[in-house]
């Protein structure tokens, strides 16, 4: 192999003509490439200017934004640390457990997938939350243990690296498995546990802000990929009733607005189980948001099967699996794995609509900032900078997630396998 | 060899191991189990409104609502029926969502060709618009603008531009034609106008095939429009005359009362306002992506054939690109017309009363399940007449390629 | 391969097929197929496309369904009874003309998956007996890759050793040089013979005619969902009864 270095020039390589090359020429090139791109260049332009002028002159001047700082930590977790749900304001740990076991998840799956996509955003992840330590509230506000448990995340990070790294739980099945263990634990963390010292059991009614919209999602998509897998080889099936009521059930859910479900779900849900059920407003906004997530997440697993080459079924029963085990291990794996990327946007819809659940009346992170502004006549003015601020909350967890699933598709080559 | 000539027999296989059994035992206990299942809830459903004395029944519907509604496009009283009163309510999340879907795809499809575009700060402002507006939910944006809309000063203070257009916190106005008379008159010329329209096409679709067969000009769109033209403006004509007032006149909105209440030209309220800005502004980033990805879908190679052929560029994107496209674009754009609509259940958090709104506001005066399974019934049917166009229009475009 | 008289006495009749037919919809694929296979022979059909066979050999382990007729493979017979089913298809081992090698696993777990999962295998043992096989198809050293990351021979190799992982007593192939680049159907025309010639009994659709004369002791020539004709690949090269046959096989010759 011979590099540009070794060969001898020929003649007809000429450099190109200056017009093409450095800033000139790109800028001819995607500026004003054509009389009508100039005229775009300028005009486009010129708004843009105006706007900018206009957006930081509002962001650093008009805007005020102590209304984020005071409304602060409630963002984060609503009413849950409040003095009425838990006495001496000291709940605030469970949850800040919850995130150090993700930094040692993240950990664990930098450890596994090595450097990349993976490894920075952890390092991210990781380093902002020991960032939100160093928030310039007094220490009245915010306390030395809150900062000191935000300080452990990197620390969690590495520990999480090193199990993965040195143990034999460095495996993609190990990270998944506790990643579900977590996902109970963190659930167990916030309901709390009566008669344990510094568990008292918080009520769900009182769960909100960001964690709330996170617990919802993460419960959403996780408990409907079982019953979405169940729906799509129902309604793939061969047996005719089974299929009738998976596409009813289907399109019902995909056709009715979530949120019609959801203040449903008030009256519904306590009807359709028997009164010896436990019922509160987050389990029947969880069931609903499953069922509704399992609706879209059928469709979207349907879509794999139905792009399996059959030939796989047969060279699987060839040798001679039954029907069971072909489904199991050979097209379920395939068919999830290739909407992988569907079951990332279904995520990221997913967690976008967890904010509909103020219609139940809980204290989502919108909820939270818009019943703030509302109550509080001082902070009326600036709801602006409250919605622009939870806006971006939003933005950095959806495009975060979509870009870090880009990457690693790219990475894996997912469809290709 | 005795084995061979026996025929294929079911007696000799014991039940419990034949293929073709356990096939319609699955079926049936899988059916009996999803039945048992369903019937389970369905019944809980009823012993619970037996026992707690649930009100359920759709008696209610002739009962008086006795509630004002905010926003309606049809007339309305608190006089009225239940009944009618959803119906203002479909009529409302309707002309919401026709509206919306109408200005997202043209929003999106600018958008998409934006993001297409050579130009490199046209190509970023797209992408920026994409990524921003589809990645934060849409009811933070709608009350972002709700909120916008809110701090704008009251009507008597408003911002008057021109002299002609009206702004302030109870909504837009903007000239725009008025019904004088009757609102039967403009109905009538609006039939009429549909019929020279559906006339015009059939014209156009002729005069089209004749050109084709015979290789003679005959302008079919000249003829066409001209037909449209003149059925309507006779039908205008006669009512006019028929009727003592044309079907329309052109009104600027003027300030009127001590409270400078406005009238007159078009008004569109706050909450359909905002309403309709946050859903156009968040569908047409999604539409964008979608007519992106679809013109991307065509290969450079189709153009370049096209050009080959002598096409002009915008005969080879005209009878190349677009029908291609179109193919690719149509079974997600539809997905996204539905999104909207279902979206626009959040009307009721930027104060302006559609379906799902008025149905939680009845719920306080009429049985909740009632009205819940009829609202169901609406959006379902809503879907329903989506997926039927999408459908529709999937099987003209097969019908193209066969 | 060449059996002597005695030998042939000995061998029974692994694959017995009498006057199978099978419709799709309207359509007759076979027509009443009756052909007897014996143990360790080698058999190549060959004929034009839509001629019925590569659906004839799909019916031996019931990947198609025939509807009227009597197959008895390996002193099984092919019914409704799932045991037998499932008995048939244990053992025979099929190789296809697109590999269907499983994407999502790897080499190695594409070949122990049937025995553990269906054998009930210890998975150590499993991958002594893979690793073997590997061995015998010449790529044991891609043991940890995944299909995709193989040609398009090394992964029919691959998909002929998890076919042969279920220690099958008939290996049928359909089409398996077909979809391959020139220059990689020899290695997978080798591991054939290699197998031909270790006694297994073979069901070959190809038109590897090289192959056929070759290695096989009998060919069998279809058209319309009929055997038109049979014999040893002598006969079937030198003197073919039939017209169609000497039509075909001048035109892929």
């Amino acid at each position: 192999m011979t590099t540009s270095a070794d060969m001898t020039p020929t003649d007809s390589a000429l450099p190109p003509p200056r017009s093409q090359t450095g800033v000139r020429g790109w800028v001819r090139e995607n500026l004003f490439g054509s009389p009508l791109d100039s005229a775009l260049t300028l005009v486009v332009g010129a708004v843009l200017v105006a706007a900018a002028w206009f957006g930081l002159g509002w962001v650093f001047f008009d805007a005020d934004w102590r209304v984020i700082s005071t409304i602060g930590g409630r963002f984060v977790i609503g009413n849950y640390n409040s003095d009425q749900v838990c006495p001496g304001n000291d709940c605030f740990w469970r949850p800040q457990a919850s995130l150090l076991m993700v930094s040692a998840l993240l950990g664990m799956a930098w450890g596994v997938a090595g450097a990349g996509v993976v490894r920075r955003i952890a390092i991210l992840i990781a380093v902002v939350a020991a960032l939100f330590a160093f928030l310039p509230y007094d220490f009245e506000r915010m306390g030395m243990d809150v900062r000191l448990l935000l300080l452990a995340n990197p620390v969690m990070l590495v520990a999480g690296w090193a199990i993965a790294r040195y143990t034999r739980l460095g495996t993609p099945k190990w990270v998944a498995i506790l990643s579900v263990v977590a996902f109970f634990l963190t659930l167990l963390l916030l309901l709390g546990l009566p008669g344990v010292p510094g568990l008292q059991p918080v009520d769900v009614r009182n769960w909100g802000g960001l964690t709330l919209n996170l617990v919802l999602a993460v419960s959403g998509i996780v408990l409907s990929l079982p019953v979405g897998v169940a729906l799509a080889l129902g309604r793939r099936s061969h047996l005719p009733v089974l299929k009738a009521v998976c596409v009813v059930f289907i399109e019902v859910f995909r056709g009715v607005p979530l949120i019609t479900l959801l203040f449903m779900s008030q009256h519904l849900v306590p009807l359709a189980f028997p009164e010896t059920f436990p019922r509160n407003s987050l389990l029947n906004a969880g069931i609903v948001i499953t069922l509704f997530s399992s609706a879209y997440m059928a469709e979207n697993v349907r879509g794999g099967l139905q792009a399996l080459n059959p030939g796989q079924i047969e060279a699987a029963r060839a040798l001679g699996l039954p029907a069971w085990q072909t489904t199991l291990f050979i097209t379920l794996p395939q068919a999830i794995r290739n909407v992988i990327p569907a079951i990332v946007g279904q995520f990221i819809g997913l967690f976008k609509d967890t904010s509909l659940v103020y219609i139940i009346g809980m204290l989502d992170i919108v909820e939270v900032g818009k019943t703030f502004v509302v109550g509080n006549t001082e902070y009326q003015q600036d709801a602006q900078e409250m919605f622009v601020f939870v806006a971006l909350v939003f933005w950095v967890f959806t495009y975060g997630m979509s870009y870090v699933s880009r990457k690693v598709e790219r990475h894996l080559g997912v469809g290709e396998r | 060899m005795s084995t061979i000539n026996r025929i294929l027999t079911y007696e000799d296989i014991p039940v419990w191991r034949h293929a073709r059994i356990i096939r319609w035992a699955l079926q049936i206990i899988s059916a009996i189990f999803v039945v048992a299942l369903v019937a389970w809830f369905f019944t809980n459903m009823g012993s619970a409104i037996a026992e707690r004395d649930i009100p359920f029944g759709f008696g209610f519907l002739s009962r008086e609502y006795q509630t004002p509604i905010g926003d309606h496009f049809i007339p309305y009283e608190s006089s009225d029926a239940f009944g009618y009163a959803l119906g203002v309510g479909i009529t409302n999340t309707l002309i919401v969502s026709v509206l919306g879907v109408i200005l997202a795809t043209l929003i999106g499809i600018v958008v998409g060709v934006a993001r297409l575009s050579s130009n490199w700060i046209v190509n970023k402002i797209a992408l920026a618009y994409v990524e921003f507006f589809r990645n934060v939910p849409v009811l933070v944006q709608l009350l972002f603008w709700f909120y916008i809309v809110l701090a704008l000063p009251q009507v008597r203070e408003g911002y008057v531009i021109a002299d002609r257009l009206y702004l302030n916190n109870a909504g837009v106005s903007f000239p725009g034609p008025n019904v004088p008379g009757s609102l039967l008159v403009p109905l009538a010329w609006i039939v009429v106008t549909v019929a020279g329209v559906i006339a015009g096409i059939a014209a156009h679709r002729m005069l089209t095939r004749r050109e084709t067969v015979t290789g003679r000009a005959s302008y079919p769109l000249t003829a066409g429009c001209a037909v449209a033209i003149v059925v309507s403006g006779i039908a205008w004509m006669i009512l006019s005359a028929v009727a003592g007032d044309a079907p329309f006149v052109m009104a600027s909105p003027e300030p009127q009362g001590r409270f400078g209440r406005i009238a007159g030209g078009i008004t569109v309220r706050a909450g359909v306002l905002v309403l309709l800005i946050g859903l156009v502004i968040y569908t047409s980033a999604f539409i964008g992506e979608i007519v992106r990805a679809g013109i991307q879908s065509v290969g450079r190679g189709q153009i370049e054939a096209g050009r080959a052929l002598g096409l002009s560029p915008m005969a080879a994107l005209r009878h190349v690109t677009f029908p291609q496209a179109l193919r690719v674009i149509v079974p997600p754009l539809i997905s996204q017309f539905l999104n909207l609509t279902k979206n626009s259940s959040l009307g009721g958090a930027v104060g302006y009363s559609e379906l799902t709104n008025i149905g939680i506001t009845m719920t306080q005066t009429a049985p909740a399940i009632s009205i819940f399974m009829l609202i169901m019934v609406a959006y379902l049917a809503m879907s329903l007449a989506y997926s039927l166009v999408g459908n529709l229009y999937n099987r003209h475009i097969s019908f193209e390629r066969s | 391969m060449v059996t002597t008289p005695e030998e042939r006495e000995e061998v029974e009749d692994i694959i017995i097929c009498r006057d199978v037919h099978k419709w799709y919809g309207d359509f007759h694929v076979l027509r009443g197929i009756t052909t007897t296979i014996k143990k360790r022979e080698v058999v190549v059909v060959f004929g034009p496309s839509g001629s019925g066979k590569s659906t004839f050999i799909r019916t031996i382990n019931r990947l198609e369904e025939h509807q009227r007729g009597d197959i008895v493979v390996d002193g099984i017979e092919l019914t409704d009874d799932v045991r037998n089913i499932d008995a048939i298809r244990r053992d025979v081992g099929m190789v296809f003309q697109s590999f269907n090698l499983f994407p999502h696993l790897s080499v190695m777990s594409n070949i122990t998956l049937a025995p553990i999962k269906v054998r009930h295998m210890p998975s150590d043992e499993a991958e002594d007996v893979a690793m073997s096989l590997l061995e015998r198809v010449g790529i044991p050293e891609q043991a940890d890759k995944y299909p995709s990351e193989l040609s398009g021979g090394q992964q029919q190799r691959v998909a002929i050793a998890r076919a042969l992982a279920m220690r099958p007593n008939i290996m049928l192939f359909d089409e398996p040089t077909s979809a391959l680049d020139p220059e990689m159907i020899k290695e997978v025309l080798d591991v054939m013979q290699e197998l031909a010639t270790s006694g297994m009994t073979m069901v070959v659709v190809s038109h590897e005619m090289g192959f056929a004369r070759e290695v096989s002791d009998r060919m069998m020539m279809f058209d319309e969902g009929l055997i038109v004709e049979e014999g040893p690949p002598e006969q079937i090269f030198e003197d073919p009864q039939s017209d169609r046959t000497k039509l075909f096989l001048s035109q892929i010759l």
